[in-house]
């Protein structure tokens, strides 16, 4: 039998080593890191701290009841590590962009560095281990007992309690490092995660080959019923899947040793297959010793403690003292990286907020902050144990290793809608996050973690039975009458399934403020920023003096120093104290998080500089997604903007079109009109002469006489209609070239010359020397002025006609003015005068076709002038053709009217 | 092998692969697929249900060790972030 004494020098000089290893590690570090220490090997023997006592004792306790039920706890983890592409990968990329130090500081980091989701956190992290550690408790001091009979379970307990409580605030709290990473304590866990799998696999091998003959013969008579009987694989089984992936990504230590403590992201790649195997190696013999187990050793032997008593029971003493280091392993492993973990979340989110409060109060008060940081987790490392120990002393210490901890997993399940939520969604708020958490948190302790007491605490076996006031719709196992499932899935349905659902509703519902949209595009974009140079934006108040005072407490002196001096050498500053920059301000907001945590820090920080930091690639998320929003609306009202123009031209051209439509007909009919009017009495006259053979000679000449005045008139008339169609449609090739003005008006003059003495007209001219020769067909110029005379001439009714002739040039062009006494047309008629076929008022019955003037216009018009009516104060009109002087005009005007 | 375009072209590739493996496991772990399993029936006098979960537990570690392999040579490039496909 193994003696207890020797049993205790093995466990003292084991506990002697790992003190050593730890200690010659952390020394080492500080100076040189020792490279196979940095390894992907001993990172992924640092996750295995998974692997608790649970696994070592308790699987094969569940493999005893449950069968294959057990497999269930380790291919979560394994899926998880086999697509760590997707998640891990992110979480530990976030992990070390933000200096994250634990699961609660990334939960607040993500939802704006919220202190009260921090605070939160930790209350249920703390709530959560608390079984934990008493499972691991438990299953030392048992295993303890198997060995020292005689030993008192309370005294057995409280003493490995106190024992892990020193070794973790020895080298938990040797120091605060600024990414809060162990490295002593990590090469002592790997260490044992050897020592475990060695001892369960050496104790596995045992049993198959020693007491047993092979697998075969292991499994000879086993029955479908001790693999776990027909729902092995039902709703218990995906539960479980889905808690171990969980836990393995939630659970404190968990994170600890995988996010906070990683050195490499690239170890993940060596991890996601190591990982599983390690957990493969675990779990190999787990169902062969339960089995042997239950055939070879006497009726009523705890399951649990299999791996160790079928060695003592074969009297392999050297076996079951491995074995007994194996499961002392795998339970102190897990308590020391818990305790941290936990620990450095209380001091971080519950303690330093209160000390922040006390140092509002008097900034200058003397002292290290620092100190005050490691004594407050020294003090949570034992209040964590303390309440662990409790735990196992309120709980008796009764129920199976598995169950305790399986109400752990269910406990940090509750964070895994706001911890993807927030990695995946930048949607997700905090306020989702806590109500989330808060629903689900309720659901967890009222379902599984009060009722696992059993009816000693808080609530009585009455109320497990009938529900708390009789009401049988609150049964904590059997909630809203949810009966016949098993009570971990009927926990985990309600609490997770409720947290998700709330997450999602409240989250979708309310909005984030800046910061907490800033941090969302951080970390959901964690892969596009790198931490962000920042960018000044706000106006700090900060003396340099006062952040290097607040550095130098929280960090100490010399690393304080060190981080200064290096701000100074970056900005070239020649004093030894970095010009407090928004960039300095936010690299040591970051510096200081990897101590205290992201809340604190900030809080901290800016308490001192009095400014919100924004980094310049935060602004950029930010702003890309505004900007986003300002682009698409902008284009959007582009958009219609340019729909509303489309729609109005083409509304305008409809309206344009219409109307020349209707000019159209109006020409047609006009046209018509005015060729029947002759062609009637071409008709008429031509009949009458080819049928009546009576008329006399001198009636037929007339006769012929108006024919022929009427042939003409239908042809000039013709000749009109052409010239007027050519020059509209630009088809009339008017040569185009310098033309004198002066000359021009008195060829006009010569040319109308008959009619006006004829009429009796009085000519005056004013004709200006200087004006400049215009852009215009001499002949079709004539042509225009001669046609305005005749019309002066013609509609002329004063009784002693006068015209007056003048040019003027003037502002880049020169005007004809046309202006006879008989007053002009109209105000009425001039709307009216240049369109085809109309006839001012004053005009007689056979006065032309009416498109004497529309040809004017349309000749001005191609020579880029213009043919228009000016009115005079006393109403009277005149005329006014308009031209433009030829490119030549900037030659003195002599030259060109020569 | 410097290209930066071949290495994000393999990045996105083991990606790819690394999701399939995962919605391969779990598929394989999960009901109804597991279920087919729970037979009375022994392999070299182990029985199906641990044959099938260890055999395929053993199976997507050996692909997880095959896609983590050709990692391997590119430690440095997955350390910088401006590597890194931005999407995922």
């Amino acid at each position: 039998m193994l003696s207890v004494d020797i049993l205790l020098a093995v466990c003292l000089g084991y506990v002697a080593l790992l003190f050593a290893i730890a200690f010659f590690v952390d020394r080492r570090a500080r100076r040189r890191p020792i490279e196979w220490l940095q390894s992907p090997v001993i990172y992924t023997l640092s996750i295995s701290v998974y692997c608790t006592s649970w696994t070592f004792y308790g699987a094969v306790g569940s493999a005893a009841r449950n069968g294959l039920e057990f497999v269930a706890i380790y291919l979560g983890p394994t899926l998880v590590f086999i697509g760590w592409w997707w998640l891990l990968r992110k979480l530990v990329r976030i992990g070390r962009v933000h200096r994250i130090t634990s699961i609660a500081d990334l939960i607040s980091s993500r939802y704006g560095k919220s202190s009260s989701l921090a605070v939160l956190v930790t209350a249920l992290v703390v709530t959560a281990t608390t079984p934990y550690i008493a499972l691991q408790l438990q299953s030392l001091t048992r295993s303890y007992q198997v060995i020292a009979t005689d030993a008192d379970g309370f005294a057995t307990a409280f003493w490995i309690a106190a024992g892990l409580a020193l070794f973790t605030i020895l080298f938990g709290t040797r120091n605060l490092d600024a990414n809060e990473r162990h490295h002593g304590v990590v090469a002592a866990i790997a260490l044992e995660a050897v020592v475990k799998l060695v001892a369960l696999i050496a104790v596995g091998l045992f049993a198959t080959y020693w007491v047993s003959d092979g697998f075969a013969d292991v499994f000879a008579d086993v029955d479908m019923e001790a693999l776990g009987g027909d729902d092995i694989f039902g709703p218990r089984w995906i539960t479980l899947i889905f808690l171990s992936a969980t836990a393995i990504i939630c659970l404190p230590r968990q994170f600890q040793v995988t996010v906070v403590e990683n050195i490499d992201e690239s170890h993940l790649k060596t991890a996601s297959w190591l990982f599983p195997l390690y957990l493969l190696g675990m779990s190999i013999f787990i169902m062969p010793i339960a089995l042997v187990g239950l055939n070879t050793m006497p009726e009523g032997a705890n399951p649990d403690l299999f791996v160790l008593t079928i060695p003592l029971a074969n009297q392999t003493d050297e076996l079951a003292l491995l074995a007994f280091l194996g499961g002392f392993s795998s339970a102190t492993s897990m308590v020391i990286v818990a305790a941290i973990a936990v620990s450095t979340m209380v001091s971080n989110h519950i303690v330093m907020p209160i000390v922040l409060r006390l140092l509002a109060s008097d900034r200058a008060v003397s002292g290290d902050v620092r100190d005050l940081l490691l004594t407050s987790r020294r003090i949570s490392i034992a209040i964590i144990l303390g309440l662990g120990f409790l735990y196992f002393w309120l709980s008796g210490g009764s129920g199976a290793l598995a169950s305790v901890g399986l109400i752990a997993f269910v406990g940090v399940a509750q964070f895994i809608p706001s911890l993807i939520g927030g990695l995946f969604w930048r949607d997700a708020t905090r306020a989702g996050a806590l109500s989330g958490l808060v629903v689900g948190f309720a659901l967890w302790a009222y379902t599984l973690f009060l009722p696992s007491f059993e009816g000693q605490f808080l609530i009585s076996s009455a109320v497990l039975e009938q529900g708390p006031w009789g009401i049988a719709a609150l049964r904590p196992q059997a909630l809203l009458g949810l009966q016949g499932v098993d009570p971990l899935v009927h926990a985990v349905v309600w609490s997770v399934g409720l947290n998700v659902l709330i997450f999602l509703i409240v989250s979708s519902v309310t909005n984030a403020n800046l910061l907490e949209r800033l941090q969302a595009a951080l970390f959901v974009e964690v892969y596009r920023s790198d931490g962000g140079a920042a960018l000044s934006v706000a106006t700090t108040s900060a003396g340099a003096e006062d952040l290097f005072i607040l550095a130098q407490r929280i960090l100490g002196t010399d690393p304080a120093r060190r981080l200064f001096d290096e701000m100074a050498r970056d900005q070239g500053t020649t004093s030894d104290l970095p010009h407090p920059t928004d960039a300095v301000i936010a690299r040591l907001e970051r510096e200081l998080s990897g101590s205290i945590g992201a809340a604190s820090a900030h809080a901290m920080v800016q308490r001192i500089a009095g400014g919100q930091t924004v980094s310049i690639t935060e602004l950029i998320d930010i702003a890309d997604e505004t900007q986003q929003l300002i682009v698409t609306s902008r284009q959007l009202a582009d958009k219609s903007e340019e729909l509303e123009r489309t729609a109005e031209a083409l509304r305008s051209v409809n309206e344009r079109l219409r109307s020349l439509d209707a000019q159209k007909d109006d020409f047609v009919s006009q046209v018509s009109h005015e060729l029947r009017t002759p062609m009637t009495s071409i008709r008429s006259l031509s009949e009458i002469l080819m049928e009546d053979e009576d008329i006399s000679p001198e009636d037929r000449r007339r006769f012929v006489t108006i024919i022929h005045e009427e042939s003409r008139r239908l042809t000039s008339l013709l000749n009109e209609l052409l010239d007027m169609s050519r020059l509209e449609t630009g088809m009339a090739d008017l040569r185009l070239e310098p033309v004198d003005v002066s000359n021009a008006v008195v060829a006009a003059l010569d040319a109308a010359s008959g009619m006006t003495r004829k009429a009796g007209v009085k000519i005056t001219t004013d004709l200006c020397e200087a004006a400049p020769p215009v852009v215009a067909n001499d002949y079709r110029l004539r042509q225009v002025l001669t046609n305005i005379l005749s019309n002066a001439v013609k509609y002329n009714v004063a009784e002693q006609p006068e015209i007056h002739i003048r040019t003027i040039a003037k502002d880049g062009a020169v005007w004809i003015d046309v202006i006879d006494n008989g007053g002009g047309v109209t105000r009425e008629d001039a709307a009216v005068v240049f369109e085809k076929f109309a006839r001012g008022s004053r005009a007689g019955l056979d006065q032309g076709a009416g498109l004497g003037l529309p040809i004017c216009r349309a000749i001005a018009r191609a020579m880029d002038g213009d043919v228009t009516v000016e009115f005079v104060e006393d109403g009277s009109s005149f005329f006014r053709v308009i031209l433009v002087p030829s490119k030549e005009a900037d030659q003195p005007a002599e030259a060109a009217g020569a | 092998m410097n290209d930066p375009r071949y290495t994000l072209l393999r990045r996105r590739k083991i990606r790819g692969r690394s999701m399939v493996l995962l919605l391969v496991g779990i598929v394989l772990l999960m009901p109804p697929l597991i279920g087919v399993s729970f037979v009375d029936a022994k392999i070299a006098g182990i029985p199906a249900p641990l044959i099938y979960v260890f055999g395929v537990w053993a199976l997507l570690i050996g692909i997880a060790f095959a896609l983590a392999g050709p990692l391997a040579d590119s430690d440095q490039g997955a350390a910088s972030p401006e590597a890194d496909d931005v999407g995922s």
